[in-house]
């Protein structure tokens, strides 16, 4: 009898990733989608910079950047490939489930690197705003943890509803929603609100940003919560997205 | 490995698949020997898909035991999905990729790797050497359903498990995939197919299982199935001029009502 060959898991991932990174690639819609916010702050928000200070405007920028990846790129790509059959059609092939969703959190990690190079590089150049090297590296790692609690929340939605049009709806209006509460609360008066806000999805990844810019400076007791609030985030939203996620719109 | 179990590649026992409170699959049985065609005939929602889904691994059964060449389905899914290759009845590639890509995909997570000139030459057997650069979703149904084969065989798998794969396609491509369906079977490969076609029943399939509400209810070679049922009076009752046919048999056996 012949021998059945189980493919190595890492060649199979390194597969997957190459033709993930090719749906990307062509897919640049999103792409453009998760660069254009974020490069809107930076140019609208030049004056503002000696009120709320440089860290603030690049953390709003990427912050509001994390939620397009998170929610454009993974949640609205996973609902529709779920709805095609196209993740059946993977789940034949002698590949572990793990494999197939590293890959495509993977692909966001690279869109995460894009965008914060980008914002790194237009702050600068645009806006002026120069940080620490120490700044940049921290700052990069702090927006893989912030992306996390989008990307988390977007298993959540992922698990819990089915349909992909359901789906695409919750999925734009929950991210116009915190693009808007990212904008405007900077602006808020009421303090019980901002409080809310601060504390949320959105202020947490927010606040761990600019703290991470200035490191030996504003990274205070504040991020520390942040960072706490942010890993609660993740634990609930991913274990309620991932123990739910079926595999099969039908 | 025992001469026993080398006889069968897939061996199928007291399946049941439900949904919620719907039973889909009820104790099915049957084995599908090496260089063998099996179909599977049934009305719409008698249980096919959820058969296959289950021994592809996509759905985990309440009960039964299912082993694909030597290896059962819920202990070695690896190692079972890997000695077998699946098309499903709706199956979908990513539509941003190509041809070439999808085929670099499939052939990487199968483990085995296809070369420029091993693409370019299997595309040309499938009669698609032009359409190498063209997205999934601008091919035709039939060119579809071409590219979908060649990726359930792309592994040289000892099981291909074919969900109506003729469905939708013109006589010729449907006359072209028998070809490629008894390609397989040549080389000592077993075949499950599902179809409503009773000519492609006789024509191709070796032995063939009846199921209806998620039971089998019989299994033969297409002629001994109206040898043995040619004078049922239900079979007689809808034949039509008076020659006994393998679709009489199949309304015959599973009654002439259609399917919600
Ligand atoms: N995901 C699902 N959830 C609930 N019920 C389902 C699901 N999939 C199938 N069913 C039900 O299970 C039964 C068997 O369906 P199945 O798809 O296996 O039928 P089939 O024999 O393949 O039919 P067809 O010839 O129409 O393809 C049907 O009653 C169907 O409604
Ligand atoms: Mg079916």
């Amino acid at each position: 009898m012949e021998e059945t060959i189980i493919p190595k898991t890492s060649t199979v991932f390194a597969t997957l990733f190459r033709a993930d990174m090719a749906t990307l690639i062509s897919n640049r819609r999103s792409a453009i989608i998760s660069l254009f916010v974020p490069l809107i702050v930076l140019f609208t928000w030049k004056g503002l910079i000696k009120h709320v200070g440089g860290p603030t405007v690049l953390a709003t920028a990427i912050a509001i950047g994390l939620i397009a990846i998170g929610l454009m790129g993974y949640t609205l790509s996973v609902a529709r490939d779920r709805d095609k059959g196209i993740f059946q059609r993977l789940r034949v092939a002698p590949v572990p489930t793990w494999v197939i969703m590293t890959s495509r959190i993977c692909v966001q990690l690279v869109m995460i690197a894009v965008l914060t190079l980008v914002v790194f590089i237009v702050g600068y150049q645009y806006d002026g705003v120069l940080l620490a090297p120490l700044g940049y590296v921290i700052t990069f790692f702090i927006a893989i943890l912030g992306a996390t609690v989008y990307l988390s929340l977007g298993q959540l939605i992922v698990g819990l509803i089915k349909g992909f049009e359901t789906i695409n709806a919750v999925t734009r209006i929950t991210y116009i929603a915190l693009m808007m509460v990212g904008m405007f609360s900077t602006f808020f008066e009421n303090q019980q609100l901002k409080e809310v806000v601060r504390f949320s999805p959105y202020g947490c990844v927010k606040m761990m940003l600019a703290a991470s810019m200035e490191p030996s400076k504003a990274w205070a007791h504040d991020a520390n919560i942040a960072v706490l609030c942010s890993l609660g985030y993740i634990v609930v939203f991913a274990g309620i997205g991932i123990k739910n996620f079926q595999w099969s719109s039908k | 490995m025992a001469v026993e179990q080398d006889k069968y590649i897939l061996k199928v026992e007291g399946l049941h698949v439900n949904y919620g409170n719907v039973v889909a699959v009820n104790n099915v049985g049957f084995d599908v020997l090496q260089g063998e065609i099996f179909g599977l005939l049934g009305p719409n929602g008698a249980g096919k898909t959820s058969t296959l889904s289950a021994i592809e691994g996509l759905i985990k059964f309440k009960e039964g035991t299912i082993i694909v060449n030597g290896q059962s389905v819920s202990e070695k899914p690896l190692h079972a999905r890997a000695s077998m290759g699946v098309q499903l009845q709706s199956t979908s590639f990513q539509p941003e990729l190509n041809v070439v890509q999808i085929l670099q995909l499939f052939s990487g997570i199968y483990g085995v790797p296809m070369s420029k000139d091993k693409i370019k030459d299997t595309l040309k057997d499938i009669g698609l050497e032009d359409a190498s650069a063209k997205k999934f979703s601008q091919l035709s149904g039939g060119q579809q359903q071409r590219v979908s084969l060649v990726i359930a065989t792309i592994h040289n798998p000892r099981l291909v498990l074919l969900d109506e794969p003729t469905t939708g396609l013109d006589p010729q491509a449907r006359r072209q995939l028998w070809g490629r369906i008894e390609a397989i079977r040549e080389r000592g490969h077993a075949v499950l197919l599902t179809t409503h076609s009773m000519e492609e029943a006789e024509s191709v399939c070796d032995r063939i299982a009846i199921i209806d509400h998620g039971r089998v209810i019989a299994v033969d070679t297409p002629q001994a199935l109206i040898d043995k049922h040619r004078d049922d009076p239900e079979v007689i009752a809808v034949s039509r001029r008076g020659k006994i046919t393998l679709e009489d048999v199949f309304i015959g056996l599973t009654g002439s009502a259609v399917r919600a």
